[in-house]
Protein backbone atom coordinates (compact mmCIF):
# COMPACT_ATOMS: atom_id res chain seq x y z
CA UNK A 1 0.00 0.00 0.00
CA UNK A 2 3.26 2.28 0.87
CA UNK A 3 4.29 1.90 -2.61
CA UNK A 4 0.48 2.47 -3.93
CA UNK A 5 0.63 5.58 -2.44
CA UNK A 6 4.19 7.18 -3.27
CA UNK A 7 3.31 6.01 -6.90
CA UNK A 8 0.48 7.98 -6.59
CA UNK A 9 2.47 11.32 -5.86
CA UNK A 10 5.42 10.50 -8.01
CA UNK A 11 2.72 10.14 -11.06
CA UNK A 12 0.82 13.35 -9.99
CA UNK A 13 4.44 14.93 -10.20
CA UNK A 14 5.04 13.49 -12.92
CA UNK A 15 2.32 14.72 -15.26
CA UNK A 16 2.28 18.16 -13.90
CA UNK A 17 6.05 19.17 -12.81
CA UNK A 18 4.32 21.59 -10.53
CA UNK A 19 6.34 20.78 -6.91
CA UNK A 20 9.68 20.84 -8.96
CA UNK A 21 9.37 23.54 -11.16
CA UNK A 22 8.38 25.81 -8.92
CA UNK A 23 10.77 24.66 -5.95
CA UNK A 24 13.25 25.05 -8.69
CA UNK A 25 12.23 28.75 -9.82
CA UNK A 26 11.79 29.90 -6.45
CA UNK A 27 15.00 28.54 -5.39
CA UNK A 28 17.12 30.21 -8.13
CA UNK A 29 15.16 33.24 -7.49
CA UNK A 30 16.54 33.04 -3.45
CA UNK A 31 20.18 32.59 -5.12
CA UNK A 32 19.63 35.89 -6.94
CA UNK A 33 18.55 37.61 -3.57
CA UNK A 34 21.40 36.44 -1.74
CA UNK A 35 23.91 37.50 -4.85
CA UNK A 36 22.23 40.87 -4.70
CA UNK A 37 22.26 41.38 -1.01
CA UNK A 38 26.36 40.38 -0.42
CA UNK A 39 29.38 41.57 -1.90
CA UNK A 40 29.53 38.45 -4.53
CA UNK A 41 33.37 37.29 -3.88
CA UNK A 42 34.84 33.74 -3.18
CA UNK A 43 35.70 34.70 -0.10
CA UNK A 44 32.71 36.08 1.51
CA UNK A 45 30.65 33.92 -0.38
CA UNK A 46 32.45 30.78 0.80
CA UNK A 47 32.56 31.69 4.74
CA UNK A 48 28.31 32.19 3.95
CA UNK A 49 27.78 29.45 1.83
CA UNK A 50 26.62 26.31 3.69
CA UNK A 51 24.30 28.48 5.60
CA UNK A 52 23.01 30.09 2.73
CA UNK A 53 22.09 26.53 1.31
CA UNK A 54 20.38 25.27 3.95
CA UNK A 55 18.30 28.48 4.24
CA UNK A 56 17.28 28.01 0.56
CA UNK A 57 16.61 24.66 0.62
CA UNK A 58 14.58 25.38 4.14
CA UNK A 59 12.31 27.85 2.06
CA UNK A 60 11.88 25.77 -1.32
CA UNK A 61 10.83 22.76 1.11
CA UNK A 62 7.79 24.51 2.53
CA UNK A 63 7.06 25.62 -1.00
CA UNK A 64 7.16 21.89 -2.20
CA UNK A 65 5.09 20.64 0.93
CA UNK A 66 2.33 24.10 0.41
CA UNK A 67 1.92 22.68 -3.22
CA UNK A 68 1.86 18.91 -2.46
CA UNK A 69 -0.79 19.24 0.40
CA UNK A 70 -2.85 21.43 -2.20
CA UNK A 71 -3.13 18.49 -4.33
CA UNK A 72 -4.86 16.24 -1.72
CA UNK A 73 -6.86 19.76 -0.61
CA UNK A 74 -7.98 20.18 -4.70
CA UNK A 75 -11.68 18.19 -5.08
CA UNK A 76 -11.52 17.12 -1.15
CA UNK A 77 -9.36 14.48 -2.50
CA UNK A 78 -7.89 13.95 1.00
CA UNK A 79 -11.05 13.47 2.91
CA UNK A 80 -11.71 10.59 -0.06
CA UNK A 81 -8.40 9.17 0.89
CA UNK A 82 -9.56 8.81 4.42
CA UNK A 83 -12.41 7.14 4.08
CA UNK A 84 -10.52 4.31 1.97
CA UNK A 85 -9.05 1.46 4.34
CA UNK A 86 -5.36 2.67 4.16
CA UNK A 87 -3.24 2.68 7.27
CA UNK A 88 -2.80 6.71 8.07
CA UNK A 89 0.59 6.27 8.99
CA UNK A 90 1.42 5.35 5.42
CA UNK A 91 0.15 8.19 4.10
CA UNK A 92 2.10 10.41 6.11
CA UNK A 93 5.53 8.21 5.20
CA UNK A 94 4.98 8.75 1.25
CA UNK A 95 3.97 12.31 1.50
CA UNK A 96 7.24 12.19 3.66
CA UNK A 97 9.40 10.33 1.29
CA UNK A 98 7.92 11.88 -1.81
CA UNK A 99 8.74 14.95 -0.47
CA UNK A 100 12.54 14.07 0.26
CA UNK A 101 12.32 12.45 -3.49
CA UNK A 102 11.40 16.27 -4.96
CA UNK A 103 13.58 18.03 -2.52
CA UNK A 104 16.45 16.08 -3.58
CA UNK A 105 16.24 16.16 -7.52
CA UNK A 106 15.35 20.16 -6.86
CA UNK A 107 18.53 20.13 -5.23
CA UNK A 108 20.63 18.45 -7.73
CA UNK A 109 19.06 21.22 -10.06
CA UNK A 110 19.62 24.02 -8.26
CA UNK A 111 23.29 22.93 -6.79
CA UNK A 112 24.50 24.30 -10.09
CA UNK A 113 22.92 27.93 -10.34
CA UNK A 114 24.14 27.78 -6.42
CA UNK A 115 28.06 27.60 -7.31
CA UNK A 116 27.86 29.70 -10.18
CA UNK A 117 26.07 32.64 -9.45
CA UNK A 118 27.86 32.93 -5.74
CA UNK A 119 31.46 32.22 -7.25
CA UNK A 120 32.25 29.14 -5.03
CA UNK A 121 34.54 26.45 -5.17
CA UNK A 122 33.62 23.36 -4.28
CA UNK A 123 36.24 20.68 -3.37
CA UNK A 124 34.85 18.34 -1.29
CA UNK A 125 34.24 14.40 -0.84
CA UNK A 126 30.89 13.91 -3.26
CA UNK A 127 29.73 10.80 -1.55
CA UNK A 128 30.00 11.84 1.83
CA UNK A 129 27.91 15.65 0.49
CA UNK A 130 25.43 13.79 -0.88
CA UNK A 131 24.92 11.25 2.28
CA UNK A 132 24.67 14.89 4.47
CA UNK A 133 22.40 15.99 2.05
CA UNK A 134 19.99 13.31 2.04
CA UNK A 135 19.90 13.17 5.62
CA UNK A 136 19.48 16.62 6.46
CA UNK A 137 15.97 16.63 3.60
CA UNK A 138 14.87 13.10 5.30
CA UNK A 139 15.02 14.99 8.64
CA UNK A 140 13.70 18.76 7.22
CA UNK A 141 10.69 16.70 5.08
CA UNK A 142 9.87 14.32 8.40
CA UNK A 143 9.31 17.54 10.30
CA UNK A 144 7.73 18.96 7.16
CA UNK A 145 5.43 16.26 6.57
CA UNK A 146 4.07 16.32 10.06
CA UNK A 147 3.36 20.40 10.33
CA UNK A 148 1.78 20.03 6.86
CA UNK A 149 -0.85 17.26 8.28
CA UNK A 150 -1.81 19.81 10.91
CA UNK A 151 -1.72 22.75 9.36
CA UNK A 152 -3.10 21.65 5.54
CA UNK A 153 -7.11 22.02 6.55
CA UNK A 154 -6.53 25.27 8.68
CA UNK A 155 -7.34 28.16 7.78
CA UNK A 156 -3.76 29.81 7.60
CA UNK A 157 -2.41 26.79 6.28
CA UNK A 158 0.00 28.95 4.39
CA UNK A 159 1.30 30.85 7.23
CA UNK A 160 1.06 28.49 9.30
CA UNK A 161 3.28 25.98 7.97
CA UNK A 162 6.72 28.12 8.12
CA UNK A 163 5.99 29.57 11.71
CA UNK A 164 5.62 25.37 12.92
CA UNK A 165 7.93 24.41 10.64
CA UNK A 166 11.43 26.51 11.17
CA UNK A 167 11.41 26.16 14.78
CA UNK A 168 10.21 22.74 14.45
CA UNK A 169 13.19 21.40 11.92
CA UNK A 170 15.73 23.87 13.41
CA UNK A 171 18.08 21.15 14.86
CA UNK A 172 18.37 19.64 11.45
CA UNK A 173 19.29 23.02 10.11
CA UNK A 174 21.74 23.38 12.54
CA UNK A 175 23.28 19.97 11.93
CA UNK A 176 22.96 20.38 8.48
CA UNK A 177 25.14 23.80 8.56
CA UNK A 178 27.59 22.50 10.54
CA UNK A 179 28.51 19.21 8.44
CA UNK A 180 28.62 21.18 5.54
CA UNK A 181 30.89 23.35 6.61
CA UNK A 182 32.87 19.78 8.42
CA UNK A 183 33.04 18.70 4.88
CA UNK A 184 34.15 21.50 3.04
CA UNK A 185 36.39 22.56 5.20
CA UNK A 186 38.29 18.98 5.67
CA UNK A 187 37.68 18.38 9.15
CA UNK A 188 37.85 14.94 10.30
CA UNK A 189 34.69 13.31 10.91
CA UNK A 190 35.33 13.19 14.73
CA UNK A 191 34.43 17.16 14.48
CA UNK A 192 31.30 16.66 12.99
CA UNK A 193 30.03 13.45 13.72
CA UNK A 194 27.39 14.80 15.88
CA UNK A 195 25.31 16.50 13.62
CA UNK A 196 24.83 13.00 11.51
CA UNK A 197 23.05 11.71 15.02
CA UNK A 198 21.22 14.85 15.43
CA UNK A 199 20.12 14.34 11.74
CA UNK A 200 19.67 10.66 12.40
CA UNK A 201 17.86 10.71 15.66
CA UNK A 202 15.70 13.81 14.48
CA UNK A 203 14.83 11.68 11.72
CA UNK A 204 14.14 8.50 13.55
CA UNK A 205 12.00 10.10 16.57
CA UNK A 206 10.00 11.95 14.43
CA UNK A 207 9.47 9.68 11.32
CA UNK A 208 8.06 7.18 14.48
CA UNK A 209 6.28 9.86 16.47
CA UNK A 210 4.48 10.82 12.89
CA UNK A 211 3.22 7.41 11.66
CA UNK A 212 1.78 6.74 15.10
CA UNK A 213 0.37 10.46 15.18
CA UNK A 214 -0.86 10.41 11.85
CA UNK A 215 -3.34 7.98 12.83
CA UNK A 216 -5.21 10.30 15.12
CA UNK A 217 -4.67 13.62 13.26
CA UNK A 218 -6.57 12.25 9.89
CA UNK A 219 -9.24 10.87 11.51
CA UNK A 220 -12.17 12.26 10.62
CA UNK B 1 -20.55 30.76 40.16
CA UNK B 2 -17.14 32.57 40.37
CA UNK B 3 -14.06 30.63 41.19
CA UNK B 4 -13.10 32.71 44.07
CA UNK B 5 -16.45 31.96 45.39
CA UNK B 6 -15.71 28.45 46.13
CA UNK B 7 -14.34 27.74 49.83
CA UNK B 8 -11.46 25.62 48.54
CA UNK B 9 -10.49 28.18 45.78
CA UNK B 10 -10.00 30.94 48.34
CA UNK B 11 -8.09 28.53 50.86
CA UNK B 12 -5.50 27.74 47.66
CA UNK B 13 -5.62 31.53 46.91
CA UNK B 14 -4.56 32.36 50.48
CA UNK B 15 -1.72 29.48 51.04
CA UNK B 16 -0.37 30.34 47.98
CA UNK B 17 -0.32 34.18 48.57
CA UNK B 18 1.15 34.25 52.07
CA UNK B 19 4.02 31.61 50.04
CA UNK B 20 4.75 34.14 47.53
CA UNK B 21 4.83 36.80 50.01
CA UNK B 22 7.29 34.80 52.09
CA UNK B 23 10.01 33.96 49.04
CA UNK B 24 9.67 37.83 48.13
CA UNK B 25 10.86 38.23 51.51
CA UNK B 26 13.36 35.89 51.86
CA UNK B 27 14.96 37.02 48.20
CA UNK B 28 14.79 40.34 49.22
CA UNK B 29 15.91 40.92 52.58
CA UNK B 30 16.87 37.27 53.96
CA UNK B 31 19.37 36.53 51.05
CA UNK B 32 22.58 37.96 51.31
CA UNK B 33 23.84 40.05 48.25
CA UNK B 34 25.90 38.06 46.51
CA UNK B 35 29.56 39.26 46.49
CA UNK B 36 30.09 38.66 42.48
CA UNK B 37 26.54 39.45 40.84
CA UNK B 38 25.72 41.96 43.82
CA UNK B 39 22.06 42.63 42.74
CA UNK B 40 21.53 40.86 39.69
CA UNK B 41 21.97 37.74 41.05
CA UNK B 42 18.31 38.88 42.77
CA UNK B 43 16.39 38.18 39.16
CA UNK B 44 18.15 34.05 39.52
CA UNK B 45 15.75 33.69 42.32
CA UNK B 46 12.61 34.44 39.78
CA UNK B 47 14.01 33.74 36.07
CA UNK B 48 14.88 30.01 36.93
CA UNK B 49 12.08 28.97 38.41
CA UNK B 50 10.17 30.78 35.92
CA UNK B 51 11.60 28.68 33.41
CA UNK B 52 11.38 25.63 35.24
CA UNK B 53 7.54 26.15 35.70
CA UNK B 54 7.39 26.88 31.75
CA UNK B 55 9.04 23.73 30.88
CA UNK B 56 6.87 22.06 33.31
CA UNK B 57 3.66 23.11 31.85
CA UNK B 58 4.57 22.05 28.59
CA UNK B 59 5.46 18.99 29.81
CA UNK B 60 2.57 18.77 31.03
CA UNK B 61 0.76 19.78 27.73
CA UNK B 62 2.49 16.97 26.06
CA UNK B 63 0.81 14.74 28.79
CA UNK B 64 -2.37 16.20 28.42
CA UNK B 65 -2.07 16.02 24.45
CA UNK B 66 -1.45 11.95 24.81
CA UNK B 67 -4.12 11.41 27.53
CA UNK B 68 -6.60 13.64 25.14
CA UNK B 69 -5.69 10.99 21.85
CA UNK B 70 -6.08 7.98 23.70
CA UNK B 71 -8.86 8.89 26.50
CA UNK B 72 -10.54 11.06 23.63
CA UNK B 73 -12.28 12.94 27.03
CA UNK B 74 -12.59 16.92 26.21
CA UNK B 75 -11.00 17.35 29.98
CA UNK B 76 -7.36 16.47 28.68
CA UNK B 77 -7.71 19.14 25.83
CA UNK B 78 -8.53 21.61 27.95
CA UNK B 79 -5.50 20.83 30.54
CA UNK B 80 -3.70 21.12 27.42
CA UNK B 81 -5.23 24.28 26.96
CA UNK B 82 -4.65 25.45 30.23
CA UNK B 83 -1.08 24.92 30.74
CA UNK B 84 -0.25 25.48 27.15
CA UNK B 85 -0.90 29.25 27.89
CA UNK B 86 0.18 29.24 31.34
CA UNK B 87 3.95 27.87 29.95
CA UNK B 88 3.92 30.27 27.34
CA UNK B 89 3.35 32.76 29.98
CA UNK B 90 6.21 31.78 31.93
CA UNK B 91 8.07 31.12 29.21
CA UNK B 92 8.01 34.55 27.96
CA UNK B 93 8.79 35.87 31.50
CA UNK B 94 12.45 33.52 31.14
CA UNK B 95 12.85 35.73 28.18
CA UNK B 96 12.73 38.90 29.86
CA UNK B 97 14.08 38.15 32.98
CA UNK B 98 16.96 36.26 31.25
CA UNK B 99 18.36 39.26 29.22
CA UNK B 100 17.79 41.50 32.62
CA UNK B 101 20.37 39.20 34.37
CA UNK B 102 22.64 38.64 31.39
CA UNK B 103 23.14 42.29 30.48
CA UNK B 104 25.24 42.97 33.86
CA UNK B 105 26.69 39.67 34.49
CA UNK B 106 27.54 38.47 30.97
CA UNK B 107 27.78 42.20 29.61
CA UNK B 108 25.45 40.99 26.73
CA UNK B 109 21.45 41.15 27.15
CA UNK B 110 21.00 38.18 24.77
CA UNK B 111 23.63 35.37 23.99
CA UNK B 112 22.38 32.21 22.59
CA UNK B 113 23.45 30.26 25.60
CA UNK B 114 21.86 26.10 24.94
CA UNK B 115 18.89 26.63 27.52
CA UNK B 116 17.60 30.34 26.53
CA UNK B 117 17.77 29.52 22.92
CA UNK B 118 15.97 26.29 23.61
CA UNK B 119 13.46 28.01 25.64
CA UNK B 120 12.87 30.90 22.55
CA UNK B 121 12.26 28.13 19.90
CA UNK B 122 9.68 26.24 22.38
CA UNK B 123 8.15 29.54 22.72
CA UNK B 124 8.05 30.06 18.80
CA UNK B 125 6.70 26.77 18.79
CA UNK B 126 3.68 27.69 21.06
CA UNK B 127 3.24 30.54 19.43
CA UNK B 128 2.30 28.66 16.14
CA UNK B 129 0.12 26.60 18.49
CA UNK B 130 -2.22 28.97 19.56
CA UNK B 131 -2.43 30.19 15.83
CA UNK B 132 -3.13 27.02 15.25
CA UNK B 133 -5.74 26.64 18.03
CA UNK B 134 -7.28 30.02 16.35
CA UNK B 135 -6.81 29.14 12.99
CA UNK B 136 -7.62 25.25 12.45
CA UNK B 137 -11.16 25.21 12.06
CA UNK B 138 -13.33 22.82 13.34
CA UNK B 139 -12.95 22.83 17.04
CA UNK B 140 -12.95 18.76 17.75
CA UNK B 141 -10.23 18.41 14.79
CA UNK B 142 -8.33 21.17 16.43
CA UNK B 143 -8.19 19.78 19.55
CA UNK B 144 -6.67 16.95 18.17
CA UNK B 145 -4.14 18.83 16.12
CA UNK B 146 -2.95 20.53 19.26
CA UNK B 147 -2.54 17.26 21.01
CA UNK B 148 -0.34 16.16 17.91
CA UNK B 149 1.63 19.62 18.09
CA UNK B 150 1.87 19.44 22.06
CA UNK B 151 3.56 16.12 21.90
CA UNK B 152 6.20 16.67 18.80
CA UNK B 153 7.45 20.22 20.72
CA UNK B 154 8.28 18.77 23.71
CA UNK B 155 9.73 15.61 22.08
CA UNK B 156 11.77 18.14 19.94
CA UNK B 157 13.35 19.46 23.52
CA UNK B 158 16.12 17.49 24.05
CA UNK B 159 17.53 17.30 20.53
CA UNK B 160 16.97 21.29 20.27
CA UNK B 161 19.10 21.44 23.20
CA UNK B 162 21.73 19.17 22.01
CA UNK B 163 21.82 21.16 18.91
CA UNK B 164 22.16 24.57 20.30
CA UNK B 165 25.01 23.70 22.48
CA UNK B 166 26.65 21.50 19.26
CA UNK B 167 26.08 24.89 17.49
CA UNK B 168 27.90 27.25 19.60
CA UNK B 169 29.95 25.30 22.07
CA UNK B 170 31.84 28.22 23.38
CA UNK B 171 28.64 29.64 25.27
CA UNK B 172 29.24 30.39 29.12
CA UNK B 173 27.44 27.12 30.94
CA UNK B 174 23.70 28.09 32.10
CA UNK B 175 24.02 29.85 35.87
CA UNK B 176 21.44 26.84 37.36
CA UNK B 177 24.24 24.36 36.82
CA UNK B 178 26.63 25.98 39.44
CA UNK B 179 23.75 26.68 42.05
CA UNK B 180 23.99 23.34 43.35
CA UNK B 181 27.84 24.85 44.29
CA UNK B 182 26.16 27.87 46.39
CA UNK B 183 26.33 28.19 50.21
CA UNK B 184 22.85 27.22 52.31
CA UNK B 185 22.02 31.08 52.70
CA UNK B 186 21.77 31.42 48.68
CA UNK B 187 20.49 28.06 47.84
CA UNK B 188 17.86 27.14 50.17
CA UNK B 189 15.47 30.56 49.21
CA UNK B 190 16.19 29.34 45.86
CA UNK B 191 14.56 26.21 46.29
CA UNK B 192 11.67 27.69 48.08
CA UNK B 193 11.13 29.92 45.36
CA UNK B 194 10.94 26.77 42.90
CA UNK B 195 8.14 25.49 44.98
CA UNK B 196 6.60 28.99 45.53
CA UNK B 197 6.62 29.01 41.68
CA UNK B 198 5.26 25.44 41.18
CA UNK B 199 1.96 26.11 43.47
CA UNK B 200 1.42 29.44 41.61
CA UNK B 201 1.49 27.15 38.55
CA UNK B 202 -0.98 24.74 39.71
CA UNK B 203 -3.46 27.35 40.97
CA UNK B 204 -3.30 29.05 37.84
CA UNK B 205 -3.98 25.74 36.24
CA UNK B 206 -6.78 25.42 38.51
CA UNK B 207 -8.59 29.22 37.01
CA UNK B 208 -7.80 28.42 34.05
CA UNK B 209 -9.39 25.06 33.31
CA UNK B 210 -12.32 26.33 35.32
CA UNK B 211 -12.57 29.43 32.90
CA UNK B 212 -12.19 27.43 29.58
CA UNK B 213 -14.58 25.34 30.77
CA UNK B 214 -17.53 28.22 31.43
CA UNK B 215 -16.72 28.79 28.12
CA UNK B 216 -17.00 25.98 26.27
CA UNK B 217 -20.27 25.51 28.75
CA UNK B 218 -21.28 28.72 27.03
CA UNK B 219 -20.87 28.05 23.51
CA UNK B 220 -22.53 25.08 23.77
CA UNK B 221 -25.59 26.33 25.11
Amino acid sequence: MFFTLLKKDLLLELRSKEIVISMLTFGVTVILTFAFSFNVSSDIMGTFAPGLFWIMILFISVLGLQRSFAYEKEFDAYSLMLTSPVDRGLIFLSKWISGTLFLIITECAVALPFILFLQLTIDVNMLNFCGVIILADLGIMVGGSLVSGLAMRAKMSAVLLPILMFPIVSPVLIAAVKATIGLLNHEPYAYWQLSIRIMGSFTVIFGLIGYTLYDHISEE
Amino acid sequence: MSFFSHRKNQIWLGIVSTLMLINLYLIFVVTPIHPEQQWAQRIFYFHVPTAWTGFLAYFLVMIGGILFLWKKDQKWDNFGLASAEIGTLFTALVLVTGPIWAKPVWGHAWTWEPRLTTTLVLFLIFVGYFMLRAYGGHPERVSRYAAALGIIAFADVPIIFISVKFWLPEFQSHPQVEMNKQAPEYLYPFLFSLFVFTMVYLIMLRYRMHIINLKNKTLSE
